[in-house]
């Protein structure tokens, strides 16, 4: 009897390990190359592990005057902008479509929602011919603009999001207490809705650091972001600092996501870094 | 560590639509419209117009307004088409596939380490995953220095750079969203359902495809169209994993714009692809809005 749990137990335990590898290797296993490859400094077939590992890319590439330092700069700057424009527009645009009775407000969902609904691409193309009407290809401000109409129906949704889960009761007993609209709104509302603005934000801000297909068509050539540069690096073969400069674009995406996992739905990550 | 599923942002979204300010429903029409006004703006600007110009643009050519680009787009990308529609669909059936699985087992059994790993490809951007791949299924890729030592070969054929890497890079990227989602759906199918179909003789896996999968099925179609969406618009995946020939359309687009500079064919496959998911959009679109509005 106890050799017949025995043998399952072993059974299970194999099993289990098993599929904790392929689970492992399928998932991890493509992350886990690139990692390995931001280290290698020389890596030749067949050997299973890099014949030299070291920081030498790294230090290259985070040393003051390189093209990843530059880039970096450029996205980080490209990034903070955006956040702050699409959060100046998406705060009170959120707040009006959770709180007021806006007419055509099923008009305005669907507007916002098309973004997802449909391939971008086209859209970007067209952007792009229209930005050459008006010398914004190649510019930051060309970029911001992209990344903002990326990020935007975001943002949107989630400060939505954020105000709706306030109880409207505590804006009407601060409205009973004799305090104004706007004041109900910056003292009760605001700090109440923080922690899901900040959530956008973020989100935001990594939409912003790792879009790359409207970044390609409206900044080139001059606007080099980090993720223009990894698909260079990557399609020329640098291996090392197009490995490099993913990892740097996955550290905070993966850090901030896992952070601010609750405040996510499922539908809003499928638009990351397309 | 749970993202909020479809099911908890409903019941978030409820308490502000029931629980509206009252009394000055004719002052907050306009200050609501006011307070939109910018985001609409925005969007109307660089998404809507954009949009609109690119169906506009694709009937007008050289030849005046007419069909001419769609005859062209077809003639010299009807391949390509047909290629897109096909990998989009392999790619959807095989996350359906993976996603019901892992939800279902996920939905009776605790795994901590199943539940926490399959998410990691959803807080990876497109365009890590398509280099990531190319680093893990080159010839001389990881995959390989793997599979070699195991089966003892020396030499085994890269899946990159052909159509079985584009799928496995697209389902890499796409099932954790569609996992998560049908998730959701499956946990708020009510316990006594399935124990109903258990007693009565049914097993697990019955259980899932016969009582939970149809219930869950408009959750579980919102995950199907979206994947499909954004497999079929993905320019990143098919240009770092693709092969160079057939492509996928987004690729097609591109090329057109950066080596023809011809926008007029670049259009016209853009509309194809709107008509390619259109019906898709628009489920989408009205569940999403029946959703919002519940």
């Amino acid at each position: 009897m106890q050799d017949v749990t025995r043998t399952n137990w072993w059974k299970r335990m194999i099993l289990r390990t098993i599929a904790v590898t392929l689970i492992g290797l399928a998932i991890i296993g493509p992350l886990a190359g690139t990692l390995i490859w931001s280290f290698a400094e020389k890596w030749y077939w067949p050997s299973a592990f890099p014949q030299q590992v070291g920081l030498k890319y790294w230090k290259a590439s985070l040393s003051g005057q390189s093209q990843v330092m530059e880039s970096l700069w450029v996205s980080l700057l490209i990034a903070v902008i955006v956040v702050v424009l699409a959060m100046l527009i998406s705060v009170p645009a959120g707040y009006a479509l959770a709180r007021y009775d806006i007419p055509w407000k099923r008009i305005l969902l669907v507007i916002f929602l098309m973004p997802q609904a449909f391939p971008q691409l086209p859209v970007f193309i067209n952007m792009t011919s229209m930005f050459y009407r008006y010398n914004l290809v190649g510019t930051v401000t060309g970029v911001v603009a992209v990344h903002l109409v990326v990020s935007l129906v975001y943002s949107v949704w989630i400060t939505t999001a954020a105000f709706k889960s306030i109880p409207v009761s505590l804006e009407e007993a601060a409205v009973n207490l004799g305090a104004n609209r706007l004041k109900v709104f910056f003292r009760i509302t605001l700090p109440l809705a923080a922690p899901g603005l900040i959530a956008s934000s973020i989100f935001v801000f990594i939409t912003s650091l790792d879009e790359f297909t409207g970044t390609f068509f409206v900044g080139a050539p001059f606007i080099q972001t980090l993720p223009i540069l990894m698909y260079t690096a990557s399609m020329g073969y640098n291996m090392q600092y197009a490995s490099v400069i993913a990892v740097l674009l996955t550290i905070p995406a993966l850090f901030f996501m896992l952070v601010l996992e609750r405040f996510l739905k499922a539908e809003y990550i499928s638009g990351l870094g397309v | 560590m749970r993202l909020a599923s479809s099911k908890q942002a409903s019941s978030v979204s409820k308490p502000g639509k029931t629980q509206r300010p009252r009394g000055r429903a004719g002052q907050s029409n306009l200050s609501g419209i006011l307070l939109v006004l910018p985001a609409l703006i925005v969007l109307g600007v660089l998404y809507i117009y954009p949009l609109i110009s690119s169906i506009i643009m694709s009937f007008v050519s050289e030849q005046g307004i007419g069909l001419y680009n769609y005859r062209k787009a077809i003639n010299l990308y009807w391949v390509d088409i047909f290629f897109t529609i096909g990998i989009t669909l392999i790619s959807l059936a095989i996350v359906f596939i993976i996603s019901v699985a892992i939800a279902g087992y996920l939905r009776f059994n605790q795994w901590p380490f199943l539940n926490f790993v399959y998410r990691l490809p959803l807080f990876i951007p497109f365009l890590i995953a398509g280099h990531s791949m190319r680093v893990f299924l080159a010839p001389h890729g990881i995959l390989n220095i793997i599979l070699t030592r195991i089966t003892g070969i020396p030499e085994l054929p890269g899946l990159a750079f052909g159509w079985p890497g584009l799928v496995i890079a697209f389902v890499w990227k796409q099932f954790p969203q569609a996992t998560l989602l049908i998730l959701g759906a499956f946990q708020s199918v009510p316990d006594s359902c399935i124990e109903a179909a258990l007693n009565l003789g049914s097993n697990k896996f019955r259980a899932i495809w016969q009582i939970v999968l149809p219930i869950a099925s408009p959750t579980v179609l919102v995950a199907m169209v979206l994947t499909f969406v954004s497999t079929i618009g993905c320019l990143t995946i098919p240009l770092l994993i693709g092969p160079s020939k057939p492509v996928m359309l987004p690729v097609d687009m591109s090329f057109r714009i950066t080596y023809f500079n011809d926008w007029g064919v670049a259009n016209a496959l853009g509309v194809i692809s709107y008509l390619l998911v259109i019906g898709l959009s628009f489920y989408y679109l009205r569940y999403m809005v029946k959703k919002e509005e519940a």
